[in-house]
Parts: structure tokens; sequence; C-alpha cells
């Protein structure tokens, strides 16, 4: 019996590992596959140019903008003063003592010899475009939190003017696709504030914030009814207890309803700012460089397509996974509690 | 100290209506224990809960502290107030501490300080004797004492009057002594109280009037002695007969 039954454990394990082998398996054979039909068409993989979109360095080089002699150079901890005396006068220069690539007597000439040539770091253009839907994303889901706690109440007050507002935004932001919305916030609304703006001679709002608005309100619908379902899974008796002791509607809500309800509904809330990130890459269509439209530029210029959809989808998957720990980690957290 | 007067309520829902209180007179004196007995569906826990608005009755008038709940003008934050409710299934607030249960509505509600309510508070969980679980949350709790928070956090308003609605109905049998003596302990110190409750031990010493309901009326109301002897109506008689 004994020995039977630690055959079948040993079994179950090697099972497990079996399977374990067969996904692996899988994963690269999916990749070798890819590999293989892009050697069909000779594409070729150039990996090495990607780190560059990300950061590159850039060569500065500073050159007087007088014909002359260096007069004098001057230190100052780690800048130094170059004076160069020309005919018509002198000039002085700050540059990076570390830098320097002239020393006193040198003759210069006008926007030719270098003072001064050194190398910058610059954020590449995916960088920008990742820090751009990082932004928008985060504006946009703490103006969807509001939007949606308050409708959420809207939704189940008694007061018909709020409870049918409510039903009215929620049903024509989820019955419309996001896209659609997104033109009409930005070629509709975007037009006609801003020509509003315009006659009154203040300054324009930049697509950014029409973009921003879309997702904010196509998100606050949808966190909404996530508000409305945790209000009302909490048991009648909470509010009735709160109430008993004198609180008002507004102090039960915020003291002894809304927390709780919050509690339950963080896991589908985190789904819901998941998909937000995701949606951020519409964006693109009303000329804001976030992620995917930075992607798309840097490959009509660079021709790499296979490695920078990956990484652009790399990208994608850093932030939501980032933002998934994050959420399970304030949800563990209030297990304990 | 509470007058109700022809109270009438009655529930209605698509194709069904239940009268649950039918022209219920009722009078409670300051420092009196009045407990409210009945069988089930007459109409006792309706009573007690239009008696703090929770339920709102449709006719009749009542008067708490000079005060008439019913008139739309008055602020019925304000005299809940002045009215402790314990309920039946404690109702305790899951996401806070025992301590912030009770300290919460003084804060919330009557603007004391931290340290004000946490004094209060705290004295008030050595008087259920449960101060050494102050800081653990209310899942951690029996029912006997999650009961007694509940009865702690209504005291921490400092009321006039204190609303049971069924407090012990819950619990397993060991723990309804424990409630039972914070409750008679309440009494002593001359404190006003409503009980619905299914307690005789407890009405037959406590109490100093014990009204009898069914079917949404009051059938009799007297002392306990008068009541448990020597009940006057048949149906009370029978209700007698069928618990003791």
């Amino acid at each position: 019996m004994g020995s039977r039954s630690l055959l079948n454990c040993l079994k179950d394990r090697n099972y497990y590992y079996v399977w374990i082998g067969v996904f692996f398996l899988l994963l690269i054979s999916i990749v070798l596959s890819i590999y293989y039909s892009a050697l069909q068409i000779d594409y070729t993989w150039r990996w090495y140019r990607i780190p560059q979109y990300f950061a590159y360095q850039e060569q500065v080089e500073i050159k007087s903008e007088i014909d002359g002699e260096v007069e004098s150079i001057s230190k100052k901890g780690k800048e130094a003063v170059v004076r160069i005396k020309g005919l018509e006068g002198t000039e002085s220069y700050a540059v990076p003592a570390s830098a320097l690539t002239v020393e006193e007597g040198d003759q210069i000439y006008y926007e030719d010899t270098p003072l001064s040539s050194y190398k910058k770091w610059r954020v590449g253009i995916l960088m920008q475009g990742l820090w751009l839907t990082l932004k928008v994303s985060i504006i946009a889901i703490v103006f969807g939190i509001l939007i949606g706690l308050f409708t959420g109440i809207a939704r189940i007050s008694s007061n018909p003017a709020l409870k049918w507002s409510a039903i009215t935004y929620i049903e024509m932001i989820r019955g419309s696709p996001l896209l659609v919305q997104i033109f009409i916030w930005y070629f509709v609304l975007g037009t006609l504030v801003n020509n509003l703006l315009a006659n009154q001679g203040i300054t324009q709002i930049p697509p950014l914030w029409f973009g921003v608005a879309a997702l904010a309100c196509f998100t606050g619908a949808y966190v909404a009814e996530m508000v409305r379902a945790g209000i009302q899974s909490i048991h009648r008796g909470q509010t009735e207890a709160a109430r008993s002791l004198g609180m008002t509607y507004v102090k039960s809500m915020q003291h002894i309803i809304l927390p709780q309800a919050l509690r339950r509904i963080l896991p589908p809330l985190a789904g819901q700012f998941i998909s937000l990130i995701k949606d951020s890459s519409l964006l693109g269509i009303i000329a804001i460089r976030e992620l995917t439209k930075a992607t798309r530029e840097v490959v009509t210029t660079s021709l790499q397509p296979f490695e920078l959809w990956f990484v652009c989808a790399l990208l994608y998957l850093v932030l939501t996974f980032s933002l998934s720990m994050l959420l399970q980690h304030l949800e563990r957290r209030q297990l304990v509690v | 100290m509470i007058v109700a007067k022809n109270i009438s309520k009655t529930f209605k829902s698509h194709s069904t209506e239940v009268k649950a209180l039918v022209n219920v007179t009722a009078k409670v004196d300051k420092g009196e224990v009045v407990v409210v007995l009945g069988p089930s569906g007459s109409g006792k826990s309706t009573l007690i809960r239009c008696l703090n608005y929770l339920n709102v009755a449709d006719e009749g008038s009542i008067v708490i502290d000079g005060i008439d709940i019913l008139d739309p003008k008055t602020d019925i934050n304000k005299v809940r107030a002045e009215v402790g409710m314990v309920f039946q299934s404690f109702n305790l607030f899951p996401h806070k501490t025992v301590l912030e249960n009770v300290t919460l509505a003084p804060m919330v509600v009557r603007k004391n300080s931290k340290e004000e309510a946490r004094k209060k508070g705290m004295a008030l969980l050595e008087k259920v004797g449960i101060l050494d679980k102050a800081d653990v949350y209310p899942d951690q709790l029996s029912g006997g004492q999650q009961q007694r928070v509940a009865i702690a956090r209504a005291l921490a308003m400092e009321p006039k009057v204190m609303l049971f609605d069924e407090p012990t109905s819950a619990l397993d049998p060991e723990m309804v002594g424990e409630v039972l003596d914070v409750m008679k302990n309440l009494a002593r110190e001359g404190m006003t109280m409503v009980v619905v409750s299914h307690e005789m031990g407890f009405a037959r010493e406590v109490a100093d009037r014990v009204i009898f309901m069914d079917e949404g009326a009051v059938v009799e109301v007297g002392t306990p002695e008068h009541f448990f002897t020597n009940p006057t109506h048949e149906r009370t008689k029978l209700f007698l007969s069928q618990i003791l």
C-alpha cells in the first residue's frame, strides 16, 4: 500500500514536470516559428538599433560667433569661461571644463572651430511615448474614479433628475465605441470649445486634454456601475446602524458604506484601469504621441517593425503588470486589516 | 419620554399588503424599562423601528423628548443622536476596530475630539466588559461580545433612550446571559429602555411595564406581575401557555 501510493505520488510529480516541459516547449516553438517565418521574407533582426529609441547620446558642440583668438581661459569649478578676442571686440563663452577643445592662443573661425565638444544623454521617442501614456492614464484614472463615485451614488439616488442623468450617461458611454467617443470629444466638442475660447480671446485647449476627457468619461461610466453594485452589496444593516447613531446620509456614506464598498470592488476596478491603459493607445488618432503613436513613427523611419512592435507590447505589459501588482498589494493589505 | 399615538404602518409590495401596525398607542416614561412581547410577526420590531424613524409610520404621531419625529421639519439626525439603537444582527462596522466602532459617531456627529472620544470609548468598553478587545476587528469576536460592543457604541452617544430590537435572538444560548447582564446594569442605572425580546426572565425581572402585541395591535399592557400571573386577555393567556 505504502509503496504504491509513493509510486503514484512520483508519477503525479513526474506528470507535473512533463507538463511544465510542454509549456516551455510551446513557448520556444512559437518564438522559433516567428523567427523562421521572418527568415523566409529576408527580415533582418536588428535589436541593437532599439536602445537608441529609449535614450541616446547627442553630440553637443559649442562654437564661436566671431573670428579671433582665444585670449584667456578661466576655470571656475566645472565650468570654464573662454574669452575670444576678435577684430570687432571680445566675447565670452561658458563651456564644461572637461570638454574643452581649445587652448589659449588658438585661432578661432566663426561657426567652425568648436570650443567644446561633448555628448549629452537625451530621452528617446519611445520613452517619451511611454511617459505620455503613463501620464494620460493616471490623470484619466483619477478623474474616472471621481466621475464614477459621483455617478454611482447618483445612480441609486431617489431623485429622478440625478438618477436618470446617471443612467443616460452610463448607457450612452457604454453603448458606443471608445474610438467614436474620442472622435466626438476631439472633432466635435473640441472644435466647439476651442471656437468659444477663441472668441473670448482665451488660449486653446490642446488635444491631450480632450483625449484625457474621453478616457476619463469612458472609464467613469464603468466605474459608476461597479460603485453602484459595491454599495448595494453592503448589508442594509450597516446604513441603519450608521443612521441610528445620528449620522447624515453623507456621513454614513463617507465613513461606513463607501470604505467597505470600495474594498469589495477593488478587483474589477483593477481590470478596468488595466483596460484604460491599453485603450489610451487609441489616442494616437487625435495626434497625441503616446506609446503606440510613438512606435508607429519610429517604425516608419527605422523600418524595424518586428522589434519595435514587440517592444511596444512589452512596455504596455510593464505598465499594466505594475498596476496589477500595486492593486493586488492594496487588496492583500486590506485582508489583514 | 416617548409618546406614540395611533400609529399605523402598512408594508406594500407589488401584490401584497401587510398591516404591520394598526392604531398602536404606547407611552414610555423617563427612567422606565418597557419590554415589548408578542409572537413573530406581531409588529413589535416595526414598532421599535418606527420610534427611530428607520420605518416611517403612515399615520399617527410619535413624540420623543418633546419632538414630533413625524413632523417633516424635524431634523431626524438630531433625534436619532439622542436615541440609541441595538439591532438583532449587531451591525457593527466590520472595517473598524472595536474602539473605532465606539468612537466614530461621537467624533463625527458630536464633534468630540479624538482623545475625548477615546477616553469615553475605553470607559464604555470597560463597562461592557470587553476592554481587552479594543483593538481587534469585530469578526474576531463572539456574538455576545459583538452585541456588547454594539451596546457600547450606542451608549457612546450618551442617549436619553435606548431601543433594543431582539438583542439576544441571534446569539448562541450560552452568550445570552452576558448581554442581558449588561442590559440589567443599564436598567439599574436608570436608563430609559424599550426592549423587544423573547426573554421572559428578563421581562419579569427588569421590566417596569410589559406591552403585549399581536397582529399589529397592542393587546395588553401591564406590570410584569400582572402580565405573567394574571393576564386578562385570552390571547395573552394562550401566548403564555405556549412559551412558559
